[in-house]
């Protein structure tokens, strides 16, 4: 019987996880929630693989899956929509399952690996290379501990259900993230008081940056125009 | 061309789409796998990094018997992530041999010093990434997919969407609403009355108490 040990912060890190991953990474989570003591949310996220802290989201990715052309376009648009709704992202490259007598897996670098790992470096998204399932929840409880060293680690992810409908209302607001939805229902008394704040407030209580919450406070303003529906 | 040894940490000239090595690589299988893709100038007296893409973009090279040994790398990776206008890559060989010790590797140089770290398996896989490293730094930043300006999408659509999530609210009422309250934020301060011109009074009621919060 061994107790997990605890983060050093005194409360236990939070961790998000999509839902998803549930078929794809049950080892990722088993490991974050036993051996490494964190509090592990599952929530329908949308394709956001892990949100570890209020501003940083974190992909999993396979090895084969970078390595192949054909899947490229279809990485590069997963990024960009987590770039128009996180400030910081990290991508952990997992290497693939090996099954025993199979050799056809054999890594081959290829130049579309190369050509995504430098973009990626290009614009300062961070890479993390693991080796497994289990390496990749070691590798999200240490970037969760650099987070929350710089505050910026998650409150709470615990719902109140009354709020589920604002939950649901904040999140159809454009390039919205599912902490920055959830910090709006913990921190707004209620959606008025939301739709009458200033940039100000915005980002004081979803925990965004300055020009994240003047796009939200545009939103809230913008003057619909029928015309304009397609 | 004219050579100027460098003295600590000064900044290191590299003409457009060079790479300036430094001189312990010379005829190494790394710098000969180079040589036919990019042009490689080799200094004397570079101190802090093994190659310099740039002025201020350097790569340290890591190699498996680096690791085998012990710490010693990590000195040089401090001294550059110290130097205030280099951004350090660290390419390291994981090899058999090496791969034990790259967990802590990764550990220490991306998440104790946030630097980039590219593992490659031999010196001919780091003179591929090498040259795709140089394309990227002389290729145009929007030609990079994640630096692209993302185009503004009409905020229409999804104001209709935003307010189908009121419950009581649909696809029909939901343009109704916004044709009467143009904006959200005005939309969240109507009274029952005005929502009860444009909905019936059950519906009015539950917009009204969804703005207000929970009792």
């Amino acid at each position: 019987n061994t107790v997990p040990r605890l983060p050093q912060e005194g409360h236990r890190a939070c961790i998000l996880v999509d839902s998803r991953e549930i078929t794809s990474g049950l080892e990722v989570i088993s490991s974050l929630r036993t051996v490494h003591g964190l509090q592990v949310e599952v929530c329908p996220l949308h394709g956001c693989d892990y949100i570890i802290s209020n501003r940083m989201v974190v992909e999993r990715k396979s090895q084969s899956e970078m390595l192949n052309n054909g899947n490229k376009n279809k990485f590069i648009e997963q990024i960009q929509r987590l770039q128009s709704m996180f400030q910081r992202i990290c991508v952990i490259v997992e290497k693939d399952r090996e099954k025993a007598g199979d050799t056809s897996r054999m890594f081959r670098r290829t130049k579309c690996y190369d050509s995504l790992l430098t973009s990626l470096v290009g614009a300062g998204i961070r890479i993390l290379f693991s080796s497994g399932q289990e390496e990749t929840a070691y590798l999200l409880k240490e970037l969760s501990l650099v987070e929350q060293r710089k505050n910026v680690g998650i409150h709470s992810a615990v719902l109140n259900p009354s709020k589920c409908e604002a939950l649901q209302f904040y999140l159809s607001i454009p390039s919205t993230s599912y902490i920055t939805a959830l910090n709006m229902c913990h921190w707004f008394p209620s959606v008025k008081k939301m739709a009458n704040s200033s940039p100000e407030e915005i980002s004081a209580c979803a925990q965004v940056t300055h020009q994240k919450a003047e796009e939200i406070y545009r939103y809230i303003h913008y003057t619909f125009d029928i015309q304009m529906l397609p | 061309m004219e050579r100027t040894p460098h003295a600590g940490a000064g900044p290191v000239h590299v003409p457009l789409g060079h790479i300036v090595a430094n001189e312990k690589w010379r005829g190494s299988r790394l710098a000969q796998e180079m040589q036919g893709k990019v042009k490689l100038m080799f200094e004397e007296g570079l101190a802090l990094a093994d190659f310099y893409l740039s002025s201020r973009c350097c790569i340290l090279y890591i190699t498996e018997a680096d690791l085998v040994a012990g710490h010693g790398y990590r000195k040089r990776l401090v001294r550059v992530r110290n130097s205030g206008h280099l951004q350090g890559i660290i390419i390291v060989e994981k090899t058999q041999i090496s791969e034990q010790y790259f967990p802590e590797v990764q550990k220490f140089t991306v998440l104790d010093l946030g630097m980039v770290l590219l593992p490659v398996a031999s010196q001919l896989e780091a003179s591929c990434l090498i040259n795709q490293l140089v394309q990227e730094q002389t290729r145009e930043p929007s030609r990079n997919p994640f630096l692209r300006k993302k185009r503004c999408a009409l905020s229409e659509p999804s104001l209709v969407q935003t307010v189908q999530q009121i419950p009581g609210v649909g696809k029909v009422k939901a343009p109704l609403l916004l044709q009467k309250f143009p904006t959200i934020q005005q939309l969240s301060n109507a009274s029952v009355q005005e929502l009860e011109e444009v909905v019936g009074p059950a519906v009015a009621q539950q917009i009204h108490s969804f703005f207000a919060g929970p009792h």
